[in-house]
């Protein structure tokens, strides 16, 4: 009897919600103004429940049971073939979405989604070095990473592909290598790093960076610029033997029963004054063009590449079930070292 | 008799039934079928994940798991039984140090965890202090080491070993004490020979409390450990999310578990009752 | 033996001492770990924070709930197996106890997922809280069972023989000296309720998003001041609770 009494008084309290359509985003952090949602609900009545989420195993976690409730997600660009595997993802409707026109020409067909059936672009980035500018020669490579001098005060990201992929660039072989070889190659120059390395480190290490316990870093670009507007003494570079890139983009879940609602966000999004504004607040890398022109400011080069720089990016690919397996167990042998 | 135990039995046996040993056999199912391409477990059957748990990088991984488990609960033990005999013996006062004992971990695991992130770090309170007194010329590396992870297992499972331990040293008998005093027995006599017999069920569960979660343990040993080594929570933890492995990580859990089911096995047999 | 209220002070104090801190740092101007003098700032922006709130009441109502269900059962489970084992019972809570907490919440997930696709139900509040209930219970039944075995079973006996029925026998003499034991299950029920993030997180669907999962996306975020102002508040309001609550029980 207790038991039944509480029950009803969760419901009671789980459904006194207002009435008017309701639509649930999970997104990364940091990737929207404050009035983004505000406005959207304003204009269109519906209300939107926002959370955020760091990494995209967490969002996955979440979302992998097709009852989650969630209606639209921001997996990065990798991600995106494996939720559609999985039958997570709606098939986008395009004519609900004009406003795709004005993002920049990569991401009009972008190779994991050429002709954007699942994913809309949205925020992009990449990987690079953030030191500190007392670090005499700068480093220039991922070679340097492997520098003595930085003995201890070094970290790579906590992130297989990462370090295998700067491993490999430093190799001069491709990003998404899947030979067992070249993989093989990789990780024992990540190895062979590993006494260097004083932590495999995510967005943690940007205080410590802020702080000067850490003088050279593996870090994503975005990041690496917040902790660059906190300390000017910061440099960010881009390694010469190339780097990896990424895009994070919006879809809607194949369980959104709300899926026109979810669609008029995603455009909403794409809109370039709206997209200004995220910017101008967020300090992110937009895949919006139009936004870029509306903001009419010069970002930093961490969050706009000029196109010679843009030239040695790749981009990060979904990985072959062999491949995957391969690398996961490199990289166990690599953290068991 | 046995209508009331049953009775008593009866809503525990049924939420053990719906909610772990069901779930369980869907794991079980899990852990005999192949991965999909990108995660997910389909058919054929096979006992391939079985197979790759004999091999001796996994097994290395689980043998350092369990040391640094082991050590995490001696540490809690000799931290532990004096906190607990001295707060069963406080008096009126005993259950404010109880919950003095409880509140700090009203915080998220992580927040504590981050706590000691500030004070071990290169430029943390401890290192910025010992420069200070011109103890030490360059800071420790404090942090990202097998110490501070053992120190945050402690510092996170403490509680699990000083409940257990007060709840039974609260039982203990004053007037047991006090004749062991009268026959001539040494304080640390008494400890050894009355109170730490007695207090057995409490040691026990105390140290199964701990051992446990510190044996699966993933965030600590990341977050403390700088993700520089890798121990068994964090196998398995990557198996559902980066490596997209389900099976595997189905077999790998189960296996831990049936080692750790050794183990209890083991303590329950040597000892007249159980832990349960 | 008398340095034991030495000894347990330096523990309180290795208990207390970080999570000061910590406190004291939830006051700094600084958005990193860099004193830059007093301000209130994280303290403002925690209260406007409307997400965080209502994280932090649904991590309450969901350590209440399962708590109070987890500690029912659980201390009459204890009672059933002190007074005859149950081999079936005890292994499934043992086996239950060495689940690593990440393979319960999939395991957990993966009959949601089953129970959702032939009976509609999403996930939610009702799955978080069936879960917590779920890892609760073996701890409950072991503090509890702890303390049953330093008790005498003869006074039950006795009881009975003087005519008392076997529940009333329960009911007057073996519960009120359980009480400690209890209340001490209780404790630790709900302190692990409202810490768990991994379980959670698996089986929480939009509307029941807890404390800890809110701190750990703004932890991993880099050292947030916000978390360390909401932290101290927790400590403080709850401490000050206990404080209220052991006054009455002096009077």
């Amino acid at each position: 009897m207790k038991r039944r009494t509480f029950f009803l008084g969760i419901a009671g309290a789980a459904g006194c919600t207002p009435r008017g359509p309701r639509l649930n985003v999970f997104n990364w952090s940091n990737y929207i103004a404050s009035d983004t949602i505000a406005r959207f609900e304003a204009e269109t009545g519906a209300r939107v429940r926002y959370a955020v989420y760091e990494s995209n195993e967490e969002m996955l976690a979440r979302v992998i049971s097709g009852n989650s409730g969630w209606d639209v997600v921001f997996p990065t660009n990798y991600f995106i073939e494996p939720m559609r595997a999985m039958g997570l993802l709606a098939r986008l409707n395009l004519d609900l979405l004009p406003n795709r026109l004005d993002l920049f020409d990569e991401f009009q067909a972008p190779e994991w989604d050429p002709r954007l059936e699942w994913s809309m672009p949205y925020m992009w980035g990449c990987s690079g070095i953030l030191y500190h500018e007392r670090v005499a020669p700068a480093p220039r490579r991922w070679a340097d990473m492997w520098d003595d001098r930085f003995r201890g005060r070094l970290t790579m990201l906590d992130d297989p592909a990462e370090v295998l992929g700067a491993a490999l660039l430093k190799l001069g072989l491709s990003l998404n290598e899947t030979s067992e070889a070249g993989l093989r190659r990789a990780q024992a120059e990540a190895i062979r790093q590993k006494p260097l390395v004083r932590a495999y480190l995510n967005a943690e290490v940007r205080d410590q960076m802020v702080a000067g316990d850490i003088l050279a870093c593996q870090l994503w670009a975005t990041t690496a610029q917040q902790a660059m507007d906190e300390a000017p003494e910061l440099r960010f570079a881009f390694p010469e033997e190339g780097f990896p890139l990424y895009a994070d983009c919006a879809v809607v879940l194949k369980e959104s029963d709300r899926a026109e609602l979810a669609h008029r966000f995603i455009d909403y999004l794409m809109r370039p004054e709206v997209g200004a504004a995220i910017v101008r607040e967020s300090r992110t890398a937009t895949c919006n063009l139009a936004a870029l022109r509306v903001l009419g400011e010069v970002l930093p080069p961490t969050l706009h590449l000029d196109q010679p720089v843009l030239a040695r990016g790749q981009w990060f690919a979904a990985m072959p079930s062999v491949a995957q397996r391969l690398r996961d167990r490199l990289w166990t042998e690599i953290k068991s070292a | 008799m046995n209508r009331v135990r049953a009775w008593c039995l009866a809503p525990t046996a049924g939420v053990l039934a719906t909610l772990f040993l069901i779930p369980l056999a869907i794991l079980l199912g899990y852990a005999l079928l192949t991965r999909g391409a990108y995660g997910g477990a389909f058919p054929p059957w096979t006992f391939e994940n079985w197979q790759r748990l004999a091999d001796p990088l996994y097994l290395g991984i689980l043998g350092r798991s369990v040391a640094v488990a082991l050590v995490s609960t001696a540490i809690c033990l000799v931290l532990g039984f004096p906190l607990a005999l001295f707060i069963a013996r406080a008096g009126r006062r005993k259950h404010l140090y109880l919950y003095l004992v409880i509140l700090p971990f009203w915080t998220s695991f992580l927040v504590r965890t981050y706590a000691w992130m500030f004070l071990l770090r290169d430029t943390g309170l401890i290192n910025e202090a010992l420069l200070a007194l011109g103890l030490i010329e360059e800071p420790l590396p404090l942090l990202y080491n097998y110490g501070a992870v053992i120190l945050g297992l402690v510092y996170g499972y403490l509680p699990f070993m000083v409940l257990p331990l007060y709840a039974t040293l609260e039982r203990l008998d004053p007037a047991l004490l006090e004749a062991a005093a009268d026959l001539g027995a040494r304080p640390w006599q008494t400890l050894r020979r009355v109170v730490a017999p007695l207090s057995m069920p409490g040691i026990r569960a105390g140290s199964l409390l701990v051992f446990i979660p510190c044996l699966g343990a993933y965030l600590t040993p990341d977050l403390l450990g700088g993700g520089k080594t890798i121990l068994v929570g964090t196998l398995i933890q990557n198996q559902f999310t980066n490596a997209r492995d389900w099976p595997f990580g189905a077999a790998l859990s189960l296996g831990v578990m049936a080692v750790v089911m050794a183990l209890l096995m083991g303590l329950i047999r040597r000892q007249d009752e159980g832990v349960l | 033996m008398r340095l034991l209220p030495w000894y347990a002070a330096a523990v309180f104090v290795f208990l207390h001492l970080p999570l000061l801190v910590l406190a004291v740092f939830s006051f700094n101007e600084s958005r990193f770990t860099v004193w830059e003098g007093w301000s209130l700032r994280w303290y403002r922006a925690a209260f406007g924070d409307a997400q965080l709130i209502e994280a932090t009441w649904n991590s309450l109502l969901i350590g209440a709930a399962a708590t109070a269900l987890a500690t029912a059962a659980g201390t009459l489970c204890a009672y059933g197996l002190w007074k005859r084992a149950s081999r079936w019972i005890s292994t499934s809570l043992s086996l239950s106890l060495v689940t690593p907490e990440i393979v319960m919440g999939i395991a957990l997930l993966a009959f949601f997922q089953w129970v959702f696709r032939y009976l509609g139900v999403r996930l939610g509040m009702h799955t978080v809280i069936l879960a917590h209930l779920m890892f609760c219970l073996a701890y409950v039944v072991i503090v509890v069972l702890a303390r049953l075995r330093t008790m005498d079973r003869t006074l039950e006996e006795a009881a009975q023989d003087l005519g008392a029925t076997e529940w009333q026998a329960f009911w007057r003499v073996t519960l009120p000296a359980l009480v400690p034991g209890i209340g001490a299950a209780a404790l630790l029920a709900f302190t692990i309720s409202f810490d768990d993030y991994v379980i959670t997180s698996l089986v929480a669907g939009v509307d029941s998003e807890t404390l800890p999962m809110v701190l750990y996306a703004m932890a991993r975020r880099g050292a947030n001041p916000v978390v360390n102002a909401i932290s101290t508040l927790i400590v403080f309001g709850l401490g000050l609770l206990i404080v209220a609550a052991e006054r009455m029980r002096e009077t």
